[in-house]
């Protein structure tokens, strides 16, 4: 590995620190990017703490809850020579800005047939994590069918901090999600440099490819890990890459067990995880051993009590039975 | 400030030319529309408004970016777009600035000032915002400068975007022009308070009302409102009064009865300053008729180029859209 990677890595073995330490390295590096969101100064969101400390209020921006206006400030901003990290505290708040992250920032290249370059960087919290329905959405089924935007969701501190460093350093706008639950998830940043649109196998298996996202695949890999001591091989397909959607990765791995879970924190109806069997059924049919299996949330709301929000959040239990379906 | 008369004779000439170059491009369009083209898709003219487009956008230097609503023509060949690539792209032509895949109301060249039009209304209003920090922040000089219509002040992108060009002290300047409709609704039907120039004022913001179909009085506020914004203090909200003449897009023929009456043309700001003109024996009705003859000749030949540019080839509706 070369010594420049070497002192790219993070120290960092959590996961929201990890894309903390890429923000901050992209920042020491280049003066022209700017962070601005809601409380960041303050560092509610742990993805933006400490920052200010280390590069004042003049880059570490406190905004007004007016996503709508800085969202779209980031647009102008990135075209006009910025590199703008905006953070939307909760993926639920895109709804309130959706003119200007799917109608404006996703599709300013294309309208403009590629005249408008915008390097802009979206950090939000997206998922479960006990506020109830209007805090709790896996929104990025929506941006995945909007188009326009990079989208990537990291469920270990290797993922988020090397696809975090991609981010920044890409000229597209870019979001990067984390799930609040995984913020404080463990794990090392290896020497080992992601790009935009990778996924990576987590766990490697003969028997049954379980594709999952985010806090999903940090169940999966504990499922795999489980069945593993009963010699049932799962292979567990982290899509930490969303959109542009990774087709190729994705029918690979099934390709070679033959059978197929997808797990997915999103709603089920138009779900990352229906794009994902989809895909397999168009591209891998006659390789399939078995029907494939979406484990995904109900088609109704989040829920705040604890016992209602596990209730409809996929859990282990949920994928294991998944895995047994296909396989029986 | 050099008093009205002095700017009159100073840039008179060029206005009248400006005016009429934006006045004679819709024109064309709207006699194009009339007999029945086939190559035309919607458009929405602003004839009547001319004043706002030119006293605005006719004194921004390189580097300033405007951001102009789905009735935006005039702005962008005032901030000096090339009428040829404009009517390509309105026409969906591979020669257009956008390679065909905007249109009339998506048209954009920010290498050349023009950092796009919106189909949304209000939708480029937060971008401006953008265009001034990044100008601030890099210490260009530059200025945003969104320009949009009555019905976009009652978006939140507006009012969020106010507060925070506020709260940046960034150099924007803020363009509403009112021509009394949004859409095929009366302005005043669907909007409160005492006028939108006062709705600057509540987020520090200062706002003022302008006659928009004299080109005098919005070249001199703009220009107030620039000199502001590019020593550092801060956003200014410019609302200027002005007229739709035709309908909300072309073929609309809406206007009727009480509630949504035909707009006056008494105010047409070429006549008003060609009178002007003449009163100060600066020749302006026969200027002005030079100018038409002129602006004709030229736009014809920009309408002809780009009617015979080819159109895009299909598989590029493919590219585009990441880097």
């Amino acid at each position: 590995m070369s010594s420049a990677n070497q002192t790219a890595v993070s120290p960092a073995n959590r996961l929201a620190p990890a894309i903390r330490d890429a923000i901050a390295q992209q920042m020491r590096g280049d003066d022209r990017v700017l962070f601005w969101g809601e409380d960041i100064r303050t560092g509610v969101m742990s993805t933006s703490q400490g920052l200010v400390d280390e590069f004042g209020p003049e880059r570490v921006i406190d905004t007004p809850i007016s996503e709508g206006a800085f969202l779209g400030a980031a647009l102008g901003a990135a075209a006009n020579g910025l590199r703008p990290i905006v953070e939307i505290m909760y993926s639920s708040f895109f709804y309130v800005a959706f003119d200007q992250l799917v109608n404006q920032i996703g599709r300013a290249r294309y309208m403009t047939d590629g005249q408008v370059t915008a390097p802009l960087t979206v950090i939000a919290a997206t998922g479960a994590s006990g506020f109830a329905a209007q805090h709790s959405d896996a929104s990025y089924p929506m941006l995945m069918n909007a188009g326009g935007l990079r989208i990537v969701f990291p469920s270990t501190p290797h993922q988020a901090f090397w696809l975090t460093r991609a981010a920044l350093r890409s000229d597209d706008p870019v979001i990067v999600l984390n799930q609040p639950a995984l913020a404080g998830a463990k794990g090392e940043i290896r020497d080992e440099p992601m790009e935009l649109g990778d996924v990576e196998v987590t766990t490697h298996g003969e028997d049954v490819s379980v594709y999952a996202i985010g806090l999903m695949a940090v169940r999966a890999r504990k499922v795999a890990k489980r069945l593993a001591e009963e010699g049932i091989g799962v292979e567990v397909v982290d899509v930490c890459s969303l959109s542009p959607f990774p087709v190729e990765a994705i029918v690979a791995s099934v390709r070679r067990t033959g059978r197929a879970v997808v797990v997915d924190e999103a709603r089920l109806a138009c779900s990352a995880a229906s794009e994902i069997s989809a895909t397999i059924a168009e591209a891998a049919f006659d390789a399939l051993e078995a029907p494939i299996e979406r484990v995904a949330v109900p088609n109704v709301f989040i829920p705040y009590a604890p016992p209602l929000e596990a209730h409809v959040i996929p859990q282990e239990a949920d994928i294991e039975a998944a895995i047994r379906k296909v396989l029986a | 400030m050099e008093d009205r008369q002095e700017l009159v004779e100073k840039h008179g000439d060029h206005w009248l030319r400006a005016l009429t170059d934006v006045r004679v491009f819709e024109l064309q369009l709207a006699e194009m529309h009339k007999a029945g083209s086939s190559v035309l898709g919607a458009v929405h003219l602003g004839i009547g408004q001319e004043a706002v487009a030119v006293g605005v956008a006719g004194q921004l230097i390189p580097g300033d970016q405007i951001t102009v609503s789905h009735r935006g023509h005039g702005p962008m060949l005032a901030r000096g777009l090339d009428p040829e690539r404009m009517y390509a792209e309105i026409l969906g032509r591979v020669s257009g600035y956008c390679g065909g895949k905007g249109g009339s109301m998506h048209i954009a060249c920010p290498a050349e000032g023009v950092a796009g039009a919106n189909g949304i209304v209000g939708g480029g209003i937060p971008m401006a915002l953008g265009i001034a920090k990044a100008a601030k922040e890099l210490g260009t000089g530059n200025v945003g400068v969104p320009i949009f219509g009555d019905g976009a002040a009652n978006t939140g992108a507006f009012a969020e975007t106010l507060n925070l060009a506020a709260v940046w002290e960034a150099p924007v300047v803020f363009v509403c022009e009112n021509n009394g409709y949004g859409q095929f609704t009366p302005t005043d039907a669907v909007t409160g308070g005492p006028g939108i120039f006062t709705r600057g004022e509540g987020f520090g913001v200062p706002g003022v009302e302008v006659d928009g179909e004299d080109v005098v009085a919005v070249h001199v506020e703009m220009a107030a409102a620039l000199e502001r914004a590019r020593a550092g203090e801060g956003p200014t909200l410019l609302e200027c009064r002005t007229t739709r003449w035709h309908g909300h897009h072309e073929g609309d023929e809406r206007y009727a009865g009480e509630y949504r009456p035909a707009p006056s043309r008494e105010g047409d700001p070429i006549k008003r300053l060609a009178a002007e003109m003449d009163e100060l024996g600066l020749e302006g009705g026969a200027k002005a008729e030079a100018a038409e003859a002129d602006s004709r000749k030229r736009l014809e030949a920009a309408m002809e180029a780009a009617l015979a540019a080819p159109e895009p080839a299909p598989e590029t509706a493919m590219t585009g859209v990441y880097v």
